[in-house]
């Protein structure tokens, strides 16, 4: 028998046994070691073999991921780990590290129960490190930290002793920081912080494959002496032999991280909104293979030969092939057609996946990284909580006219495989939009329909994706239907931006049972009796019904939202999505007869009212912005912070950290474009650059007018501003 | 001056004379079929036998943009067509306070309407017909099945012992318009063993009027538009015969109460 057959013999009797599953995730910032520990984790369980672990990279399965040296999808791999004497199954999914994939970190998060903080000993917890780590916890995943380069301390940096232990010291309490941070409001967790004397920080180089922990070293008698004289005499091979990176980060993993039957109980209620005295919330808290089928997915994958796999938890029940599933937010069920676990970049199939695993399935043709799968019509997991919105747009055109239908199933299909992808396909035009999380993720995107599928594009330059949003109250207006005999009487006024952000976070949705809506609403600020009336939630915005008994308003309720979300998706000013108004209906007149107050009245009187609310409430546009890091040597500090500077951006602080300047400040998203070669030539390639999303900033009034301009000309809207609007 | 004639319910000689002379003497004639339409004729057909010519406007160019209408009855003489009556069941009245509001004068020359029709053909007296409703279709009305305006409207009139006369969705603009039976078989849901009367083709040569339970006419077919639907309420025994005599109502669901 194969070695590799072997493995998957060994993982099919594992999965039966959750005490033995560890289900985990890999988060870094990028280049901190990520793809090349989880090499060397498979290389460890004997999965590839053990020369080319570091130069396989056997997780970035992407040819467009190796050419660049980042993961950008989640992959799957499972392997197995003998830990005081018991065979375990470790179900590993990565995580891109770029923030550009925050969505596919997200997803990765909520199908595992711990999480290996990877930071890199040189440079310390970086921004990125904070976003994984907060995407994390939040999902109520365990961590461990696991410090990497230590090589480089000793063998580039020559410190001694006292100096590495130090320096150890202050990325350990950075991180726990963070971690304190982060936890200080959950009530379902206890002391999350991690220390050495714990076990719970692992040390070492994922290059040279070697690893020290407090428990390695009691086990293996080498200490930090032993390692800093064996790596400093170039003994790396010796070093490995004799403590291996892999053993110690996979005993930390099977020690300290939770194994389903104790992450379900806790984890469930943190992800799952449905009715916690269900049999379904027993079946799922309970890991029972007998249970309900549920599958959350978290990822869609596409296999030449098999077609589109669904990946996620199984968190109850077994799945196996023949069964016909829900899958949320469509009807009917789909049938699995087979069901499989990951080995690096390939799938095996296997008979069956009981619950606590990680599953392949295919068949499951409706569902969408995000979906939840289940035997039963049921709840489904709380929606997959983005971070960050799309903020940059950018069209996409077929060369030839013939590859038309083809780039439109590809487009949908990458919108299937990664929900922080926007798509707006226009048949008319074939001019075709994608929005996403920042240039890079665009370009790979773009890249990946060109490459994979052999489909020639031509992509139009990037565009920003503004917002537009109250500044003030606005007083009560009215809107007219068509034929004058419907009326709506509305006002609005802005909502705070803790509300916005909890909107934002999908913390309160109409999905919700109302009884929770009211009370997330609550706590995020709003008032008793507004988030009683609560009638509808589009983005983050809030429509509340504080009429009374008008007869006809319930059966018009339905256009009237239609209306709504049509005037919020495409603003006043620009037609770029509203954010952060809470709209308040007042009242209404209607017609007596239903044929006169259709969707050809109801809908342009409510557009038109929410509109005019909008212009009187002070309507301004708002830009996305990032913030910018930029370490750099001295000598080229004043042209990297006058690369931030130039772009109406502000810097906020300049420092020094190792032999490097740090320049840290915020621009706007629109001025960032092209950055990346501009702070190249502007440094001589010195610079390392990390961007981040940070949410929206209204414009300065100066530039609001030419922005809208140059927007609606683009979109072909008539260019004169709409009246009731005043800059100066 | 601003005048609104009815056409009437058929073909171009279902206007009044009245009507006809008006409207054949105005300097301009405006029309809008969106409401409803003569289903005996066209606008082309019309304007032909009338030797004039007519100005057909849209939803748009009269509730949006009623603007050239007003301004040609302020220089001159213009008339406003429609099918049935311009005020009974349109929302016409709104341009004639338009109309109001820019000092032009109006006058109304009636037409004959649906509502005349159907008690006229079946026979159910004009007295105690309560309130009227619209069946929408139920893609157009954002909600599923038959809204509660209509299922309110008959049971109150039903609990009055009134009769409900239920107009039937017209998309004029898909050629589309509600028959009889598919309007028997959304109420039925509700009303199964309710007594129903089918008008059909009201005003024309050939029109057809049938009676029985809504469950009845749901599986019938009742030809060419355009077609309207009683629920009668408690029947006097004059209108009981009428509907066994004119409508052929089965005997079991029509004795006077
Ligand atoms: N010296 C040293 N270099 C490392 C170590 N681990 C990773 N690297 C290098 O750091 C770079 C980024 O590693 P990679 O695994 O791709 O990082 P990721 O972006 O987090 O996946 C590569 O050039 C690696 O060879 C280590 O332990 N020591
Ligand atoms: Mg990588």
């Amino acid at each position: 028998m194969g070695r590799r057959k072997k493995i998957v013999q060994e993982c099919e009797t594992l999965m039966d046994a959750p005490d033995q599953i560890r289900n985990i995730a890999i988060a870094a910032h990028v280049d901190h070691g990520k793809t090349t520990l989880t090499d060397n984790l498979l290389a460890g369980a004997g999965m590839i073999s053990d020369e080319t672990a570091g130069e396989q990279l056997a997780m970035d399965t992407e040819e467009d991921e190796q050419e660049r040296g980042i993961t950008i999808d989640a992959a799957n791999v499972s392997m197995t780990h003998e830990y005081e004497d018991e065979n375990h199954l470790i179900n590993l999914i990565d995580t891109p590290g770029h923030v550009d994939f925050g969505g596919d970190v997200t997803r990765a998060m909520r199908a595992v129960d711990g999480a290996l903080v990877v930071v890199d000993a040189v440079e310390g917890a970086m921004p990125q490190t904070e976003t994984v780590l907060r995407q994390a916890l939040r999902e109520g995943v365990k961590p461990a930290l696991f410090i990497n380069k230590v090589d480089r301390l000793i063998s580039e940096l020559q410190e001694g002793p006292e100096e590495m232990q130090q320096r150890l010291q202050s990325v350990i309490a950075d991180v726990n920081d963070l971690i304190r941070g982060m936890t200080e409001d959950m009530d379902d967790v206890g002391d999350w912080t991690v220390s050495i004397q714990d076990g719970t920080v692992g040390m070492g180089s994922a290059l040279y494959k070697w690893g020290i922990s407090f428990p390695s070293m009691q086990r293996t008698g080498m200490d930090f002496g032993d390692i800093i004289e064996l790596e400093r005499a170039d003994k790396r091979q010796e070093l490995h032999e004799r403590t291996p990176l892999s053993d110690v980060v996979l005993d930390m993993v099977c020690e300290h991280f939770p194994d389903p039957l104790g992450a379900q109980p806790r984890r469930i209620p943190r992800v799952w909104r449905g009715d916690a005295e269900s049999d379904l919330a027993t079946d799922m808290r309970d890991v029972d293979p007998d249970g309900e089928v549920v599958l959350m997915v978290t990822d869609i994958g596409v296999d030449p030969h098999a077609g589109e796999i669904a990946a996620g938890r199984v968190f109850s029940g077994t799945i196996e092939k023949g069964q016909e599933l829900y899958v949320s937010g469509t009807v009917g069920t789909n049938r699995v057609q087979s069901v499989g676990i990951y080995m690096g970049g390939e799938r095996e199939e296997v008979d069956r996946v009981p619950a606590g695993n990680i599953a392949a399935v295919t068949g499951l043709k409706d569902a969408i990284a995000g979906s939840t799968v289940s035997s039963v019509e049921m709840t489904p997991f709380e929606s997959i909580e983005h971070i960050s919105e799309p903020v940059i747009t950018k069209s996409v055109e077929a060369k030839n006219m013939d590859d038309l239908p083809k780039l439109i199933e590809t487009l949908r299909q990458v919108s299937k495989e990664d929900p922080t992808i926007r798509i707006e396909i226009n048949e008319d035009t074939g001019e075709h939009l994608i929005s996403g999380q920042g240039e890079l993720h665009l370009e790979v995107i773009t890249q990946r329909i060109e490459r994979n599928q052999g489909i020639p594009v031509i992509t139009g330059e990037p565009i920003v994706v503004y917002r537009e949003a109250p500044t003030s109250e606005s007083r009560e207006v009215e809107g007219i239907s068509p034929n004058r005999h419907n009326r709506f009487y509305m006002s609005l006024e802005p909502l705070d931006d803790e509300i916005v952000e909890q909107l934002q976070l999908g913390e309160a949705t109409m999905d919700m049972p109302e009884l929770e809506r009211r009370e997330a609403l609550m706590d995020a600020g709003l008032d008793k009796d507004t988030a009683q009336n609560v009638e509808h939630i589009h983005g983050t915005n809030i429509l509340v019904d504080d009429t009374k008994g008008i007869q006809h308003l319930n059966e018009t309720m339905e256009l009237v939202i239609e209306g709504l979300e049509e005037a919020l998706n495409d603003g006043p000013l620009a037609a770029e999505p509203v954010r952060g108004a809470l709209l308040r209906l007042h009242d209404a007149r209607l017609h007596e007869d239903a044929i006169h107050r259709g969707p050809a009245q109801v809908i342009p009187a409510t557009r038109d009212a929410v509109h005019t609310a909008l212009m009187d409430a002070g309507v301004r546009l708002l830009e996305p912005i990032q913030d910018v890091r930029i370490d750099v040597p001295n000598e080229h500090m004043g042209a990297a912070s006058g690369e931030i500077q130039g772009r109406r951006g502000r810097v906020d602080d300049m420092y020094q950290e190792g032999d490097l300047m740090v320049v840290e400040g915020i621009a706007p998203v629109d001025e960032m474009i092209g950055f990346s070669s501009d702070i190249r030539s502007a440094t001589e390639g010195r610079a390392s650059w990390n961007t981040e999303n940070a949410g929206f900033r209204v414009m300065a009034d100066n530039l609001q007018p030419e922005t809208i301009t140059r927007i609606r000309e683009r979109k072909g809207m008539k260019t004169e501003l709409p009246e009731q609007i005043d800059y100066f | 001056m601003l005048s609104f004639v009815g056409l009437g319910l058929w073909d171009e000689r279902s206007v009044t004379v009245e009507g006809r002379e008006i409207l054949r003497n105005a300097d301009r004639v405006f029309a809008e079929f969106y409401t409803s339409r003569l289903m005996g004729t066209d606008a082309a057909s019309l304007a032909a036998h009338h030797g004039v010519e007519i100005e057909v406007r849209d939803r748009a160019g009269v509730e949006q943009n009623p603007d050239p209408v007003l301004a040609a009855a302020e220089d001159g003489h213009a008339v406003f067509l429609t099918a049935g009556d311009t005020m009974i069941s349109t929302t016409h009245v709104d341009l004639r306070l338009r109309a109001h509001e820019r000092d032009i004068d109006t006058r109304v020359v009636h037409g004959t309407t649906a509502s005349a029709a159907a008690a006229s053909l079946t026979g159910l007296q004009n007295y105690r017909f309560g309130k009227a409703t619209t069946l929408p279709f139920p893609y157009a009305h954002g909600g599923e099945g038959v809204p509660a305006s209509v299922s309110d409207a008959i049971d109150t009139n039903r609990d009055r012992g009134l009769h409900t006369l239920v107009y039937l969705d017209i998309k004029q603009t898909r050629a589309e318009y509600m028959r009889a039976d598919m309007a028997a078989g959304l109420l039925v849901d509700g009303y199964e063993d309710a007594l129903g009367v089918a008008v059909c083709r009201a005003g024309s040569p050939d029109p057809r009027v049938e009676a029985d339970r809504l469950s009845a006419l749901a599986e019938g077919s009742f030809g060419d538009p355009l077609h309207l639907l009683v629920i009668p309420g408690d029947l006097h025994h004059v209108e009981a015969d009428a509907l066994r005599t004119l409508a052929g109502a089965p005997d079991d669901i029509t004795e006077p109460r």
